[in-house]
């Protein structure tokens, strides 16, 4: 083994004598490797920006559940009766029902403004929701207050100057709409909910802006705002069901990933409709690693390109360096030292590419990465965005795959010089 | 002439042909060669250019292999010997001088040594002494960290002749040393290897077509002509 380094070594005194081909063969290798780098670092950097937010939410695990609609319009409501039945499945960690109402105005002070309002249960903390997404404050308690997590790009409507400045405040909440009651009617109803701030949430800008810009309650306080059965209500009343009306929605959350698919079968079973988020990401990971695949292609081109480069360089170096390994033979070397030899003299122009590509990607990326931010900033988004991710991996696999390609490159230079007639090649000087 | 110190057979050469494929021409660069070499005897093979002189020290070094007949150095036959077998062979064996020296010209005089040794698998501080060794032995280690072509064509023969020793080889092929060099260059590369065949106790076979210059120092001189040896005149 150490023989076989001793060797390789020598390699390098072959690199030293032809500097400036060695610097433009490796050249080509470091723009092939920068290419291809770039571009999977792209794709990469898609694909988290897609998945934070849904990292940050837990929103993988979430199962939506909603009435099915049947031919006959019957459905097994979605009442608290059934959340509560669905929050007892094997698997689940909670099941609440998912209310979004719109347009509820919220006034803080002399400020007024209109914005979506969310539950989401009181031990979200527990359901594995990110802290991340709090930029100031806490979750829920657990208790009944009447408290409300407030999105960061709402504060400034409200009057606020910072997110630590609207913890503690109370803000009034101002919503009206239509609610069944028992007669099979509905009537037009308005509340007002007085709710303390403990915390303010802030999400990536890929997250739609009325949620990003909403206010989350409690779903028990939720409950209380009018008008979120008007939808179920109207639906079963036009079926001809005057049996109370459930949430549209239903989020059933399981506490492991693997159970998702079990839990989903059960939900189903109970004549539910469900999707999930799973589904979903896996489609839209099925196009980036379409993406992932056809960016590499293209990169791989530019590396092949490169490694003919490497062919080339080393082909010429045997042809120069003839004599040389006629007297290598003389003295002992065998055919295994030389392709040793060689192949380490295009590992190490690969090695050399590849370095050179992590940089150059790097540097080409953090220009693009600028552009973009600047691009984005002139169109309002304020929140830097990182376009291109460069994970461990990829670094690592980029000068790992420069090296295969650039060897597999010099195994017929390799193999040329071995085959070499020593007494051909002595004769030659 | 002198006498061999040893009388031990240490190479045999039986019916060695070499034969080469010129077009639809088929040359014998060797005719049935048979050889006989005592352990440390100094040999010069003499003969005019063409005469196949280089062709039988390629075979006897392993470089080549034989149309026919056997070669065996110290037990081995060659001729049974695969390409690393032979590389083996001539990694342990054998030491090569050649004509025209062939040094790697972008290593120093003491680096083109050492090559030997990397090859051999000597390596760290015992290398770098038997290679400092080596050179002290043909008087160059002033010139240790010369490149060839800062060196004159005798000290590149010298350097040679060190990196031929540096592993202490039985058996030394010097394939015309002194064809490149002028008259006191050529007799002093001579008395260097005459030196080194004495102090080592090496067996020598040198080929040469300058009976004058080495008919003092070798134990016995054969003659080759179109690649047969000639009868003996005058064996030690």
């Amino acid at each position: 083994m150490r023989r076989a380094w001793k060797i390789a070594l020598l390699s390098l005194a072959g690199l030293r004598r032809t500097p400036l081909r060695v610097a433009i063969t490796a050249s080509g290798v470091a723009i092939a490797s920068g290419a291809l780098v770039s571009m999977m670092a792209f794709a990469v950097g898609l694909q988290r920006q897609l998945e934070t937010p849904l990292r940050l939410l837990s929103l993988l695990n979430d199962i939506n559940v909603s009435p099915e609609e049947s031919k006959d319009g019957r459905s097994p409501p979605l009442d608290d009766a059934a959340v509560e039945r669905l929050g007892r499945l094997p698997g689940v960690a909670a099941a609440f029902p998912n209310i979004r109402v719109r347009g509820v105005k919220v006034r803080h002070g002399t400020h007024s403004e209109p914005c979506l309002a969310a539950g989401a249960p009181r031990e979200a903390w527990l359901l594995g929701v990110s802290a991340e997404i709090l930029v100031a404050g806490r979750f829920f308690n657990e208790g009944r207050d009447p408290e409300a997590i407030v999105g960061a790009p709402l504060l400034g409507s409200l009057g606020f100057a910072s997110p630590d400045e609207a913890l503690g405040a109370t803000l009034t909440l101002e919503a009206g709409g239509l609610s069944p009651d028992d007669a099979g009617s509905f009537s037009y109803q308005r509340k007002e909910l007085s709710v303390r701030v403990v915390g303010v949430f802030d999400l990536p800008m890929i997250v739609p802006g009325p949620i990003r810009r909403g206010i989350i309650l409690p779903v028990d306080l939720m409950k209380q705002v009018p008008g979120i059965r008007f939808e179920t209500a109207l639906s079963r009343l036009k079926a001809g069901d005057d049996a109370a009306p459930g949430y549209a929605n239903v989020i059933v959350r399981v506490r492991d990933l693997a159970d998702l698919a079990a839990v989903d079968r059960q939900i189903k079973e109970l004549g539910f409709r469900t999707t999930t988020m799973l589904s979903r990401v896996q489609e839209m990971q099925t196009f980036l690693i379409f993406l992932e695949v056809v960016l590499a292609a293209v990169g791989t081109v530019a590396l092949v390109v490169a490694a003919l480069g490497i062919a080339n360089t080393l082909l010429m170096a045997v042809l120069e360096r003839y004599q040389e390994i006629g007297i290598y033979k003389s003295i002992g070397a065998s055919y295994g030292d030389l392709l040793v030899l060689f192949l380490t003299e295009a590992g190490i122009i690969g090695l050399l590419g590849g370095s050179g590509g992590l940089l150059l990607g790097r540097i080409v990326s953090c220009g693009l990465d600028i552009a973009v931010n600047a691009f984005a900033r002139r169109h309002g988004i304020t929140e830097p965005m990182q376009v291109f991710v460069f994970p461990a991996w990829l670094l690592a696999g980029t000068v790992l795959f420069a090296v295969l390609a650039s060897v597999l490159a010099g195994v017929y230079p390799a193999l040329r010089a071995a085959r070499v007639d020593p007494i051909r090649a002595l004769r030659r000087g | 002439m002198r006498p061999a110190d040893d009388s031990g057979r240490f190479l045999e050469a039986c019916g060695l042909t070499r034969e080469y494929r010129v077009g639809p021409a088929i040359v014998h660069a060797l005719a049935g060669v048979d050889l006989q070499v005592r352990r440390g005897e100094f040999l010069a093979v003499l003969g005019v250019s063409g005469s196949g002189k280089s062709t039988l020290l390629h075979l006897l070094g392993g470089l080549d292999t034989p149309s026919g007949g056997s070669v065996r150095v110290d037990g081995r036959d060659l001729t049974l010997l695969n390409a690393y077998q032979r590389a083996l062979y001539r990694r342990t064996t054998v030491g090569f001088v050649f004509q025209s020296y062939y040094l790697v010209p972008s290593l120093t005089a003491h680096e083109n040594v050492a090559l030997a040794l990397t090859f051999q698998g000597t390596f760290g501080p015992q290398r770098t002494r038997l290679a400092a060794e080596a050179l002290g032995r043909v008087g160059l280690s002033h010139r240790a960290g010369h490149r060839p072509g800062q060196l004159s064509g005798g000290e590149q023969q010298r350097v040679a002749i060190a990196r031929a020793i540096v592993h202490r080889p039985p058996l030394l092929l010097a394939d015309e040393p002194t064809g490149n060099l002028d008259r006191a260059t050529a007799a002093e590369v001579v008395a260097l290897l005459d030196a080194l065949h004495r102090e080592m106790g090496t067996t020598v076979i040198m080929v040469t077509h300058d009976e004058e210059m080495v008919c003092r120092v070798v134990n016995r001189a054969l003659h080759l002509r179109d690649g047969r040896l000639l009868p003996q005149e005058g064996a030690a």
